[in-house]
């Protein structure tokens, strides 16, 4: 007869970056069932954006939902809020928008995979890529003026344009960082001590990620094509910008660790594209019109599809606004990779799931 | 965005008959204090047809059990355990205690 044993894994736990908790039910040390919590941090944002705060404050005080993709959030709010304005930004606007939210997608996919290294008991690697992602913080830094936080986009557009020596040190670093993800992709898809630790680990069929509406690159890792940017060309251009989706097969980490890689590519060519195809003039459209009706938005986030909702009564105070995160979606999704995988490739799963609990509780 | 208004008793039996997890893929529950009633939300988008989202939409009281859609979308329970305890409604077979302690009074998102 199976002998069974539930073990705790966080809200504090060595390989959880996050304050979430596992409930992992073990049948030996094989993962049979698993529960999950993620109620530790929630702070009432949304509840603050419809009472504390008037509409056009709200874009700063919804980038403090996440440090990582603060950007994804206040770009979603700040088109949810233009659609409820009305309000068409400029072109310039829409490519700057894009820049930042590329930038950011490669520090954060480059974080997760430092994060799958260092899980996967590779440290070197976890140093390696973390020092690597140093060039796309010193770039968020010189475009916005902060690491984090950026407070980049704003109802109407953006916060700041882009300086043309900027622009210069953007193309300058990214040639630098070209190599450096060419040398990553390499280890990540031939060391062998790693593919231990990552091939075959924490699969999700291409069913599973479809019938459980996963999103991301846990979704594209099984193959399913999920990029919301291929769906948002009315809100940003994506497609003039170069925009290509990155599909793996297996769904397991390695997958996952390529879909992350090769996403890395295709942002440097977004961002190269837009700055050599920058469009002149302004970066803010004004008006003096209140929210009004109800607006959704969707954006792809580096850990997948961010979704907006937002409801105006012609006040400066919104109604209602609604905020879920990718990581909310792909629960569904996480519970099932865990069944059937070894206890000990539970950190390296949790990594390749790239979870963002400040996201998920607000 | 496509609205389509429903009784909350058609709720399930119509999102059923929508919902084909090879063509749409489902979004979130959210839930608008509307004062004298709560309205709750299904999104969905459409692979087939990229950028179109549907929301299905129903009033109920305060205190009225919301049919669950598990049944026909599985990974609805986290949405699902979300709003009972952020908006404090009850909703078929959903726990509290998923985004706050199980023992929290109150429901954060209700106006009163």
């Amino acid at each position: 007869m199976a002998t069974y044993y539930d073990i705790p894994v966080g809200a504090q736990h060595i390989s959880l970056l996050e304050p979430l908790h596992f409930k992992l039910t073990t049948e030996n040390e094989k993962i049979v069932d698993v529960e999950a919590n993620v109620g530790y941090v929630h702070r009432g944002i949304e509840k603050a954006c419809t009472t504390k705060f008037k509409f056009r404050q709200v874009s700063f005080v919804i980038g403090r939902i996440c440090g990582l993709c603060s950007i994804s959030h206040t770009t979603a709010y700040s088109q949810v809020a233009e659609k409820l304005l009305n309000l068409e930004i400029p072109l310039r606007a829409k490519y700057l928008r894009i820049l930042v939210l590329e930038l950011d997608r490669i520090h954060s996919h480059m974080l997760c995979l430092s994060h799958v290294a260092e899980n996967s008991g590779f440290e070197a690697l976890f140093m390696r890529t973390m020092k690597d992602r140093e060039i796309s913080m010193e770039l968020l830094e010189a475009v916005c003026g902060n690491r984090v936080q950026y407070d980049y986009s704003i109802v109407g557009g953006v916060a700041r344009d882009l300086r043309p020596e900027v622009a210069q040190m953007i193309l300058t670093r990214l040639k630098e960082l070209r190599p450096k993800i060419d040398d990553l992709i390499d280890i990540f898809q031939n060391n062998w001590s790693l593919s231990l630790k990552n091939k075959g680990i924490g699969a999700i069929s291409f069913e599973d990620a479809m019938r459980l509406n996963a999103v991301g690159p846990l979704a594209r890792a099984a193959g399913v094509p999920v990029d919301v940017r291929n769906d948002t060309e009315d809100l940003l251009p994506w497609k003039q910008v170069g925009f290509e989706m990155v599909l793996e097969n297996g769904g397991d980490v390695h997958a996952r660790n390529m879909v992350r890689l090769r996403e890395l590519l295709v942002s440097m060519k977004i961002i190269e594209n837009v700055i050599q195809g920058l469009p002149e003039g302004p970066i803010v459209a004004e008006t003096k019109a209140l929210p009004e009706g109800e607006a959704v938005v969707r954006l792809e986030a580096p850990r997948g599809e961010l979704f907006h909702y937002a409801k105006g009564n012609k006040t400066q105070y919104l109604e209602r606004l609604k905020v879920k995160a990718p990581t909310f979606s792909n629960i569904p999704a996480f519970v099932e990779m865990f069944k059937g995988n070894e206890y000990a490739s539970a950190p390296a799963i949790i990594a390749s799931y790239d979870p963002c609990l400040s996201c998920t509780a607000r | 965005m496509k609205r389509i208004d429903l009784p909350l008793d058609k709720v399930v039996e119509e999102i059923g008959k929508f919902y084909r997890y090879d063509e749409h893929h489902f979004i979130v529950i959210n839930a608008v204090d509307l004062g004298d009633a709560i309205e709750v939300q299904w999104f969905f988008s459409n692979y087939v047809a990229p950028g179109e989202v549907t929301m299905f939409a129903a009033k109920a009281d305060a205190s009225q059990l919301i049919p669950s859609i598990t049944r026909v979308v599985p990974s609805a329970w986290v949405a699902e355990a979300e709003l009972v305890d952020l908006m404090g409604i009850n909703i078929e077979n959903a726990k509290k205690g998923f985004v706050l302690e199980e023992d929290f009074e109150g429901a954060p998102l209700r106006k009163k």
